[in-house]
């Protein structure tokens, strides 16, 4: 399979009143084209920061991230604009990553009129993203507060398929939503990643979602990655004491 | 005797509009009771409206709640306030931000017991040291001693189980108390949660998304939807085999983990 992204000995410290703490240590791993990836690990281990490095919202003590061979860590912030077609990003809680006076609609078509896409175009296309996510046209008028926490996420993921990106970063994407919308989206991310060959990075707590959607996981406690597998294997095999503690606590 | 808790076709409103509707619960001393259900189900309103703690614009506007025969529905608010706490507890998905962020847990313990009853400072300290090490927590000094935002999440949610449990009610509520925590610390509280059933007697009632929390805790399930109970029963028949529609549409949501 072809690489997508690679990640080589990436290491992240932040300081709090002076005191160093190290929140990614020297991790390497790779996504593959179309694969989904899942990133599991407790509040703190440094999973969401390794998304902000990937992004470039962070940068890093040292190390390396390629994408398409490229080496991202050498780009100029106005260079990046290249990366955010490539690489999008959907969050916990959608309705905090809109704008909240302004629609949906309106949230989708910034980004496409930020790549350069004219009006007419961009309304187009906003229309069949939002078709893409199961969502009728007249979401395009709604205020993401008007929305369930379900369709706000269906929308923020038609968001960042507007650039037409080839991987998707999923934070905690369906922790704060209800059983039955988790499954849904569930459902929508492995649609789109089998249709469009999408490839999904799922950082997440909820190891059955890992074991649903993923080929690969990568466990992750106090920054460094400790494990690394098939999800069955790793789930039925775990070798770390903290991947055990996991699998034991899931329900 | 009477039920520990007893919910007769009770309707609830908020600014006119129904919440909850025509819904019957009983529960036995020391019964723990899942109610499961999706956002904006009703389950929430309905352990708020057993506490009297609708708020607001929220009202029963029909049947009745008893605690052990006691009508709470209806009961004058000094009446309510006397058995919120000695009664029924209750414990919240993040009592970090339930408490008082400028004063230490101690100081809260001790005004929370002290609204119920003469007891003496030292007495109060034993009990929550207690209740504590129960939790398999060794340096409860520490915790009592702290400030709500200098303790994780799970720590605080232990707090609240001893704020809750130090005055002994027999019937606490549990609003999603886990929901917000880390997988292995959500198995934790979990267990906490049920030694206070074996140690103390407790009925519990818990409101949760998780279907795996109630299946590991409760002896009995309601599913919610719309604001009516759509299925109630001992948890083997509603979450291994449900009978209706809407309680397996979402049992078949739940993802579960493959071990073997």
């Amino acid at each position: 399979m072809e690489r997508l992204l690679e990640v080589r000995e990436l290491k992240k410290t932040f300081y709090k009143e002076k005191k160093p703490f190290v929140a990614v240590d020297r991790i390497s791993f790779h996504v593959d084209r179309g694969e989904c990836v899942g990133l599991v690990g407790e509040s703190g281990c440094g999973k969401s920061t390794t998304a902000g490095l990937i992004t470039r919202l962070l940068d890093p003590d040292a190390g390396s991230i390629l994408l398409d061979g490229e080496e991202i860590l050498d780009w100029k912030p106005k260079d990046c604009k290249k990366l955010y077609r490539k690489v999008q990003m959907i969050f916990q809680t959608p309705q905090d990553s809109f704008d909240p006076r302004r629609t949906l609609g309106d949230g989708i078509l910034e980004s496409l009129q930020n790549q350069g896409m004219k009006r007419r175009a961009a309304e187009k296309r906003m229309y069949e993203l939002l078709e893409m996510v199961d969502l009728g046209r007249e979401f395009a008028k709604r205020l993401p507060h008007e929305v369930s926490g379900g369709q706000c996420q269906r929308a923020a993921i038609a968001r960042a398929l507007a650039p037409n990106p080839e991987l998707l970063i999923c934070d905690e994407a369906t922790s704060a939503l209800d059983v039955t919308v988790q499954a849904q989206i569930a459902g929508l991310l492995k649609k789109l990643q089998r249709e469009r060959g999408l490839s999904l990075l799922l950082i997440c707590h909820d190891l059955a979602l890992v074991q649903h959607l993923c080929s690969r996981m990568l466990v992750m406690y106090g920054g460094a990655i400790v494990e690394e597998g098939a999800p069955d294997q790793v789930i039925q095999n775990p070798a770390e004491e903290y991947t055990k503690l996991l699998v034991e606590s899931a329900f | 005797m009477d039920p520990l808790l007893d919910m007769r076709h009770v309707e609830i409103r908020y600014h006119g509009r129904p919440a909850v509707r025509d819904v019957s619960l009983r529960m036995e001393e020391g019964e723990i009771l899942g109610i499961v259900g999706e956002s904006g189900s009703g389950k929430s309103t309905l352990i708020r409206a057993a506490m009297g703690l609708l708020g607001t614009g929220g009202a029963v506007t029909g049947g009745t709640i008893a605690y052990r025969g006691q009508t709470v529905t209806g009961a004058a608010p000094d009446v309510l306030r006397r058995m919120r706490g000695p009664d029924m507890g209750m414990i919240f998905q993040n009592t970090g931000a339930s408490l008082c962020p400028i004063r230490t847990i101690e100081d809260q313990l001790y005004e929370s017991v002290t609204q119920h009853e003469k007891a003496q400072k030292a007495e109060i300290r034993a009990r929550a040291l207690e209740l504590f090490s129960k939790m398999r927590l060794t340096d409860g000094e520490r915790i009592l001693k702290s400030y709500p935002f200098e303790l994780s999440g799970g720590m605080n949610q232990r707090v609240g189980i001893m704020l809750a449990m130090a005055l002994k009610p027999r019937l606490l509520f549990a609003d999603e108390p886990t929901s917000a925590l880390d997988v292995t610390v959500q198995a934790q509280v979990v267990r906490e949660l049920m030694e206070m059933r074996r140690l103390y007697g407790a009925g519990v009632v818990i409101v949760t998304h998780n279907i795996g929390v109630v299946e590991r805790m409760a002896d009995k399930v309601a599913v919610m939807h719309e604001g009516r109970i759509v299925e109630y029963g001992p948890k083997e028949d509603v979450i291994g085999h449900p009978r209706e529609a809407y309680t397996k549409r979402l049992m078949g949501a739940v993802l579960r983990i493959r071990r073997g």
